[in-house]
């Protein structure tokens, strides 16, 4: 029970008849438990429909997923989404969006209380506990997406493209964030972004995909040293070397969809 | 320009005036050309005759009636429209049967004018209260389940995921996400509805008495007292007015998250 | 998976073929037909609700006859008159009032006031100054559809976009050059999308206007059936009126595809 997927053979189809298109193709990867991994990819390479079909929203067309050895076809409690528009539930707080998963499990009172109030804190947003979403910032939503996808404990966190619409500085803090949580919980992430500097700072490895129909293309090992400052890993020969590589593979992959 | 929400934000005596100066200049205007007689009295009675009548109907008591009479039908029948339009709206959007069923009806009932439809009630339900709300009801039911379709389709799907993935189950999502997510737009079908149901009281009481402002109204043009026509549509605005404030007042407080 | 993980409904499968398409879409409405011919007569006694053939059939015979032209005539003018004149006096004065704040500070305050008065209430007083007829029809026409045009063009002045004007602006046209070659074009689809939503109002006022202040037009004609106890003529004209009505809408939806393209 640590959270590991596997993927074989995953196919997406969409449609039918003339207009059948097929987003992925023949994918096969497998995330041990724990690990955190980053998938990135040409634009509509299917990026996010790999994430919701692991996720359980999409209904996949052949192939399997397995989580911890067990098939998966619809969403549950053990796979958590952080969306890049927030999905918050505007009508309710701050403190009531990060309870919800807590009171669909069953938690009572108290101890949901307690435990929502420890993510809150967590991701730094004491004192708004009774704010409404529509009064919050792009990067104060989305902490909150994240205290509340992290409060029932899933043992996966699926993120499409989380920090997309933050502007930079915001990005990084979040980044940081992220990792400092992964390294306490000891959660799997797959983390979808079509950012490769992201992608290489915070995974251990980098799933490339093709575009479209997508299928794996390559993976990349990640080999950063964290207990540097941001500023070192960043200027890094290990972090120069690795993004470069991805970025080749990726470039690889525009180009030929440019060109004829 | 915010006619809906008529601007609270002016804060200087000079700026209140220049707001109200074309009101107060209308008033005036029409109490002078009334007592002047510059029109026939018939046409255009002084505005203060008009307020006179306005007094002497509310004071017997008989200006309280009648706006009773047309609110009390108004809005049962606008509540039953509510309750049935809100339910067919969402299950419209939630069964594709229904929606197959329903969306060739909406589609004609739209411009269809309901008003055409008021001797057919006539004839079917006679002419009293029962009559009246249930015109009421059917007029005011489609505004109110094309609205509760679109937004309940309209809820985000991210949503309903993020619900999903939090182990809400389907039974529960109408309730715990569904319903509040397209509460606004049910409530907008709801604003929409009203002035009609208010439409179709009136021009049901003008065609069919029964008392009622619309009657009330009617009556003065035929009794040849045109205060009284004037003093039953100065009632009908101020009511108007107060309806307005209320529902907006209401959704403020029950959407104050919008 | 059963159920799809939205909670919507999966589209009954539709027929893709145009004819078979358009035939199972409106079938409901067969159903409906079905149902009421099964209801006249058996369930419901004739008089108050006549089959649909037989309610077809006098619409047929109204045609023909003529007998309902000439009030057909009359309602359909009376309705586009009182329109055409909201349109022209409300998107002058909407678009007028977004230009100027003189204009606007004038009318605020009279416009919040009339606003929640149905303007249908007004029939009365239209009859205490211009009796029954078409005057009054067309006036209340006219008065229904000025408000919600007026907003309409006044938000559609408002949002043209900034740049547009400064682009004009840069190359030189101002004032009411400024107005008609940019404001106005560039509120058109917006303008139109307003009619659009005036039209269903524009027939409610005048069935109301006829209904009550009339001695012609197919209100009337509905009335006065319905007091003489003509029923099939009754329901023939409220299923003319109401094919009327859906024909200028979707007209009209048809005529705004065209203009917004060239446009």
């Amino acid at each position: 029970m640590d959270g590991s997927i596997s993927i074989s053979n995953l196919e997406k189809v969409y449609g039918e008849g003339a207009e059948r298109t097929k987003a992925i193709e023949d994918l096969s990867f497998d995330i041990e438990g724990g690990e955190f991994v980053s998938v990135v990819g040409p634009s509509g390479c299917g990026k996010s429909t790999l994430l919701y079909l692991i996720a359980g929203f999409l209904e996949r067309s052949s192939g399997d997923i397995s989580v911890d050895g067990t098939s998966v076809s619809a969403p549950g409690t053990d796979r958590g989404v952080v969306f890049q528009d927030y999905a918050l539930f505007p009508w309710k707080t701050v403190k009531e969006n990060v309870l919800y998963g807590l009171e669909e499990a069953g938690v009572d009172g108290e101890e949901a209380d307690a435990t929502a109030q420890r993510f809150i804190d967590m991701m730094d947003l004491d004192g708004f506990e009774g704010k409404y979403p529509k009064e919050l910032s792009g990067g104060m939503k989305q902490r909150v997406a994240l205290a509340r996808t992290l409060a029932y404990d899933p043992k996966i966190l699926l993120m499409d493209e989380p920090f997309g619409a933050l502007d930079q500085p915001l990005r990084e803090q979040l980044q940081d964030r992220l990792l400092d949580i992964w390294e306490d919980l000891g959660k799997t992430v797959v983390f979808i972004t079509h950012d490769v500097e992201e992608a290489v700072y915070l995974s251990e490895r980098v799933l490339i995909m093709t575009r479209h129909p997508g299928t794996k293309k390559d993976v990349t090992e990640v080999n950063l040293d964290h207990s540097q400052t941001r500023e070192e890993v960043i200027t890094s020969q290990a972090f120069t070397d690795t993004k470069n590589a991805v970025w080749k593979e990726l470039r690889e992959e525009t180009k030929s969809e440019v060109e004829p | 320009m915010d006619v809906m929400g008529y601007r609270a934000d002016r804060e200087s005596l000079v700026d209140a005036l220049k707001s109200v100066y074309s009101l107060v200049a209308i008033l005036v205007l029409w109490e002078v050309v009334g007592q002047l007689g510059l029109v026939h009295h018939y046409f255009l009675p002084p505005l203060s005759e008009v307020i006179d009548r306005f007094v002497v109907l509310t004071v017997s008591g008989q200006m309280l009636n009648a706006a009773v009479l047309t609110l009390q039908r108004a809005f049962i029948g606008l509540a039953i429209a509510a309750v049935f339009g809100v339910i067919v709206g969402i299950l419209c959007a939630r069964n594709a049967f229904v929606e197959w069923f329903f969306d060739p009806l909406i589609k004609i009932g739209y411009p269809v004018p309901i008003i055409s439809l008021i001797p057919v009630f006539m004839l079917w339900f006679g002419i009293g209260d029962i009559s009246k709300i249930i015109m009421v009801a059917v007029g005011t039911f489609w505004p109110v389940a094309v609205n509760a379709r679109n937004s309940t389709r309209q809820v985000d799907k991210n949503l309903v995921w993020s619900a999903r993935m939090m182990g809400t189950s389907d039974r529960r999502l109408l309730w715990r996400v569904i319903l509040p997510a397209a509460s606004p737009g049910i409530l907008t079908g709801i604003q929409i509805a009203m002035p009609l149901s208010l439409i179709i009281t009136f021009v049901f009481e003008m065609v069919a008495g029964g008392g009622g402002l619309g009657a009330l109204e009617i009556a003065g043009v035929r009794s040849f007292r045109s205060e009284q026509v004037y003093a039953a549509i100065i009632a009908i605005m101020l009511i108007g007015i107060a309806l307005d404030r209320l529902l907006r007042y209401a959704r403020e407080r029950l959407l104050a998250w919008t | 998976m059963a159920t799809s993980t939205l909670w919507e409904a999966e589209r009954v499968p539709a027929p893709f073929d145009r004819v078979a398409r358009f035939a199972f879409d409106w079938l409901p409405l067969l159903i409906v037909a079905l149902l009421w011919s099964f209801v006249s007569g058996a369930i419901v006694p004739e008089a108050i609700l006549p089959a649909p053939l037989a309610v077809g059939a006098k619409m047929w015979e109204l045609i023909v006859t003529g007998t309902v032209l000439p009030h057909l005539f009359i309602s359909l003018v009376r309705v586009f008159l009182g329109l055409a004149l909201s349109v022209v006096v409300g998107v002058a004065l909407g678009v007028g009032m977004a230009q100027s704040d003189r204009l606007e500070d004038f009318f605020d305050i009279l416009l919040a006031l009339t606003y929640p008065i149905p303007k249908t209430a007004l029939v009365p007083l239209a009859i205490l100054w211009l009796n029954v007829g078409t005057k009054t029809a067309v006036l209340i026409v006219f008065l229904a559809c000025l408000l919600p045009i007026i907003l309409n063009a006044n938000n559609a002045a408002e949002d043209v976009d900034q740049n547009l004007l400064w682009s004009a602006k840069m190359m030189g046209t101002d004032g009411r050059r400024l107005l008609w070659k940019v404001v106005f074009p560039a509120t058109i689809p917006e303008i139109m999308t307003g009619v659009r939503q005036a039209m269903p109002i524009a027939f409610i006022a005048l069935v109301s206007a006829e209904l009550i202040a009339s001695n012609q037009g197919i209100g009337y004609l509905i009335l006065t059936s319905g007091q003489l106890g003509n029923y099939p003529t009754m329901f023939a004209n409220i299923v003319i009126i109401s094919a009327v009505a859906f024909a200028a809408v979707r007209g009209f939806e048809e005529l705004r595809e065209r203009v917004i393209v060239w446009t």
